[in-house]
C-alpha cells in the first residue's frame, strides 16, 4: 500500500474505519479460499477498486510489521498494485484533502503540498462544482457515491474518472468525511468518442470518400458513398478516382485534387452535379507522416436546398411582376397629368405629382434591381458573351450618363481610350456595371467636379476604374459597401435616386464574368471603383476554382 | 388612322393606354379585357396591328396571337406584345412568334404611340 496513505493515517481515523473496515480486510484476507487462482485479477475493475478504497489503511499500517506470512505478504502486494490502478482521496468533515496516494498525485500534476488543506473542490472545473456538490450532500446523508467525475488538473485539463465515493463516520456516527478510488477513464471516454466519430462518419447522410493523394485510389468511402456507388464494402480499396472521370462531376473532383497540389492548398469546396445530383462538395488535404496524404471528400446533396431557392426565387420573380402592373397604372396615370394630357393642374398639384412620379420611377428601378439580384443568385442571370472593343463600351456609358452628369453639374472624362482594348465579355452587363458606378460618381460629387473613367491593361485582364472627387466614404462604412441596401452615413439615396442595390448587383456581374471589384477612397479627396476583367473567356472553365454561379451564355 | 385592337386584362391599363393613344388623333384604340373577347371582335374589326399583353388569365397573349394567326386577315398583322417579364429570353422567344415589338411594363404613356408607330415601320421595312 501506499506508503503516503500508511505515513498519513491517524489513530483516531483508524478508530472511525474499524467497523467498516472488517469487511473489506476480511475479503482481502481470505480471498484466496473462495476466490483461488487468479480471481482477483479477474474481478470486475470497479469492484477491486472498491474494496481497495474500502481497506482501511490503518490495518495496513498495523498489519504491515506483522507481514511474515506468505498470505500477508501476497495481501500487501494486491494492496499495492490496487493501490498502483487507482487514485485515492480522503477528505474531512471541513472538506479539505487530507490524503491523496501518488496515483492521484501523478495524474493531477499536483505536489502534495499544494493539494493538503486545500479544499476538495480545488480538483473540480468550476463548470463541475455542482457535480461535487452533489456528491457531498450525497455523501452527508451516508450514502455512497458512484459515477463519473471529470477532475482538473493543475495545467488546466481535465482528466475523467470512474469514482467510489464512501462516507465516513466515527464510532458516535458523526460524519467525518469521505475516501474517493477513482480509476481513470479519460481514455476510454476519447476511444468511445473516436468510435462514435468513426460510426457516425459511416452512417452520414453526406458521401463520404477518403482517397490517396498519392495513387488517387480510394482508401474508405462511407455506407452512403458506397450505396451510390454500388461498390461492396471489400472492394473499395480497388477503386480509383480516374475510373469515375467520366462522370463530370468526378471529373472536377479529380482536377480540384491535382490542383491542390499543385498549389500546396489544403481546401477547397465548389458546387458540382454527379450521378445526376447536384452536391456541395468539401475537399480537405489531410497530410500524413509517410509523405502519401488524403484527400477527404465530403459530398453534400443540395439538392433539396436547390429547389428550396427555386421556389424563393420563383416567389420573388412572381412579387416583383405582380407588383408591375399596378405601378404601370399609376406611372401612367401620373405621366399623363403631367403631360397635361387631362388639362392645366395647378403649380403645387405639378410639384406633388412630380415627387409622386419620380418616387414611382424609383420603386420600378428597386423591383429591377431586386429581380436582377435574384436572377444571379438563381443562376438565372443571362449572359450573352461577345468579342467588344472595351473603348465602345466606356464610350456608351458614358454618353449613357451625359444626362445625369448634366444634372449635377459634373463632366465626364474618359482617358486611356487611345488603343484598341479587345475583350471576350457580356457588353450589356459591363455597360450595366459602368452606368451603377458612373452614376454614382455624379450623385456624390460636387456641381463642377469631373468624374473620370479609365481603362488600362493589365496584361491578363482589364482594368476599369471610375474616379471621383466627392467627399469619400467613411471608415467605417466601408466594410459593408457592396452589402444589400447598406445603410450609409453620408448616403443620399433617397434624395438621389438610388435603389441601395446597385453596388451589390455591380459586384455580382462582375463576378460572374471571372472579374474582381473595390475601390480606394480617401475622405475628402474621393472615391474610385474599379473591376478587372479577365480578357480571355474564364466563364464556366473547368480551370476555375470558384464554380459559384452557375452561367446561362 | 392606324387601327390598334389592345388586349389587356388590367382595366386600368387599357384606360391609360386609350388616353395616351387617343392623344396624338393617329390611332383607332379598340380594347379587349380577354383573347376570347378579341377573337371574336376581329370579326367585325380588322386591326392594322395587335397589343398584346403577354400574362393573362385564359389564354395568354401567346396563344391570342397564335388562334389570331390562323384568321386569314389577320395572318401577317404586326403584332406588339406589352410584358413585366421583359427579359432578354423572353424577349428572343416573343420575336420568333413574330412579334415586331416587346415593349416592358411600365411603359410610358407619351412614349407609347412612338413606340407603336416606330415598330411599323421597323416591320414594314423587313
Amino acid at each position: 500500500m501506499s506508503s503516503v496513505l500508511v505515513k498519513g493515517f491517524t489513530d483516531k481515523t483508524a478508530v472511525g474505519f474499524a467497523l467498516g473496515s472488517a469487511l473489506a480486510f476480511g475479503w482481502y484476507a481470505y480471498s484466496p479460499s473462495f476466490l483461488p487462482g487468479l480471481s482477483a485479477e479477474v474481478l470486475p475493475i470497479a469492484g477491486a477498486i472498491t474494496l481497495a478504497g474500502l481497506t482501511p489503511l490503518a490495518l495496513v499500517k498495523y498489519n504491515i510489521r506483522r507481514m511474515t506470512s506468505g498470505r500477508a505478504l501476497s495481501m500487501a502486494q494486491r494492496l499495492s498494485a490496487l493501490d498502483r490502478h487507482a487514485m485515492v482521496t480522503i477528505v474531512n468533515e471541513k472538506h479539505e484533502l487530507s490524503e491523496a496516494n501518488d496515483l492521484f498525485l501523478e495524474m493531477t500534476g499536483y505536489t502534495r503540498s499544494e493539494l493538503m488543506g486545500e479544499q476538495v473542490l480545488k480538483v473540480y472545473d468550476v463548470a463541475h462544482r455542482g457535480l461535487a456538490l452533489e456528491i457531498r450532500t450525497c455523501l452527508q446523508r451516508g450514502e455512497m457515491w458512484q459515477g463519473e467525475t471529470p477532475l482538473r488538473c493543475k495545467d488546466g485539463s481535465i482528466i475523467y474518472t470512474h469514482s467510489t465515493i464512501m462516507p465516513l463516520f466515527d464510532n458516535k456516527g458523526v460524519w467525518k468525511g469521505s475516501i474517493s478510488v477513482r480509476t481513470d477513464i479519460t481514455r476510454t471516454r476519447q476511444l468511445l468518442a473516436e468510435r462514435n466519430v468513426a460510426e457516425s462518419l459511416h452512417e452520414l447522410r453526406d458521401d463520404i470518400w477518403i482517397v490517396r493523394a498519392d495513387s488517387e485510389k480510394f482508401a474508405y468511402v462511407n455506407a452512403a458513398a458506397r450505396r451510390r456507388l454500388g461498390w461492396q464494402d471489400n472492394e473499395v480499396e480497388r477503386h480509383s478516382l480516374s475510373e469515375l472521370a467520366m462522370q463530370p462531376g468526378a471529373k472536377a473532383i479529380r482536377s480540384a485534387c491535382r490542383r491542390m497540389i499543385e498549389r500546396n492548398e489544403t481546401s477547397t469546396q465548389f458546387e458540382e452535379t454527379l450521378f445526376d445530383v447536384p452536391f456541395h462538395i468539401s475537399i480537405k488535404f489531410l497530410p500524413s507522416h509517410h509523405n502519401d496524404g488524403r484527400f477527404l471528400i465530403v459530398l453534400n446533396d443540395i439538392s433539396a436546398r436547390i429547389e428550396q431557392e427555386r421556389a424563393q426565387s420563383d416567389f420573388i420573380s412572381t412579387v416583383s411582376h405582380e407588383l408591375r402592373s399596378p405601378l404601370t397604372s399609376i406611372k401612367g396615370a401620373m405621366g399623363l397629368m403631367l403631360s397635361n394630357a387631362t388639362g392645366d393642374l395647378p403649380d403645387k398639384a405639378v410639384d406633388l405629382l412630380g415627387i409622386a412620379h419620380r418616387n414611382a420611377d424609383r420603386l420600378v428601378l428597386i423591383l429591377n434591381d431586386i429581380l436582377d439580384l435574384e436572377k444571379i443568385s438563381a443562376g438565372r442571370m443571362e449572359f450573352t458573351l461577345d468579342d467588344v472593343d472595351m473603348r465602345d463600351l466606356i464610350r456608351e456609358a458614358q454618353v449613357a450618363n451625359a444626362n445625369i452628369g448634366e444634372r449635377f453639374g459634373i463632366s465626364l472624362e474618359a482617358i486611356g481610350l487611345d488603343d484598341p482594348l479587345p475583350l471576350r465579355t457580356d457588353p450589356n452587363r459591363v455597360i450595366q456595371v459602368l452606368n451603377n458606378l458612373v452614376s454614382n460618381a455624379c450623385k456624390f460629387s460636387k456641381a463642377g467636379d469631373t468624374v473620370a473613367i479609365r481603362v488600362r491593361d493589365e496584361g491578363d485582364s482589364l482594368r476599369i476604374s471610375v474616379r471621383d472627387q466627392g467627399q469619400g466614404i467613411p471608415l467605417q462604412d466601408q466594410h459593408k459597401i457592396f452589402e444589400k441596401f447598406a445603410d450609409l452615413a453620408n448616403s443620399s439615396r433617397t434624395t438621389k435616386g438610388g435603389t441601395g442595390l446597385g453596388l451589390s448587383i455591380c459586384k455580382a456581374i462582375v463576378q460572374s464574368l471571372g472579374g474582381t471589384i473595390g475601390f480606394t477612397s480617401v475622405e475628402g479627396v474621393g472615391t474610385t471603383f474599379f473591376f478587372n476583367l479577365p480578357k480571355l473567356e474564364a466563364i464556366s472553365s473547368e480551370a476555375s476554382n470558384e464554380p459559384k454561379l452557375r452561367v446561362a451564355s | 388612322m392606324i387601327k390598334i385592337l389592345h388586349v389587356e386584362d388590367d382595366a386600368d391599363i387599357r384606360e391609360i393606354a386609350q388616353l395616351a393613344l387617343g392623344l396624338s388623333g393617329d390611332f383607332e384604340v379598340v380594347q379587349s379585357a380577354s383573347g376570347e373577347e378579341a377573337l371574336l371582335l376581329v370579326q367585325a374589326f380588322v386591326p392594322d396591328v395587335l397589343l398584346l399583353d403577354v400574362m393573362m388569365p385564359g389564354m395568354t397573349g401567346r396563344q391570342t396571337l397564335e388562334r389570331m394567326r390562323q384568321i386569314p386577315a389577320l395572318e401577317k398583322t404586326p403584332a406588339i406584345f406589352m410584358t413585366a417579364r421583359a427579359q432578354n429570353s423572353e424577349v428572343e422567344e416573343l420575336r420568333e412568334l413574330g412579334a415586331a415589338e416587346v415593349i416592358s411594363k411600365p411603359f410610358d404613356p407619351m412614349l407609347l404611340g412612338d413606340q407603336i408607330k416606330a415598330a411599323l415601320k421597323a416591320y414594314a421595312e423587313t
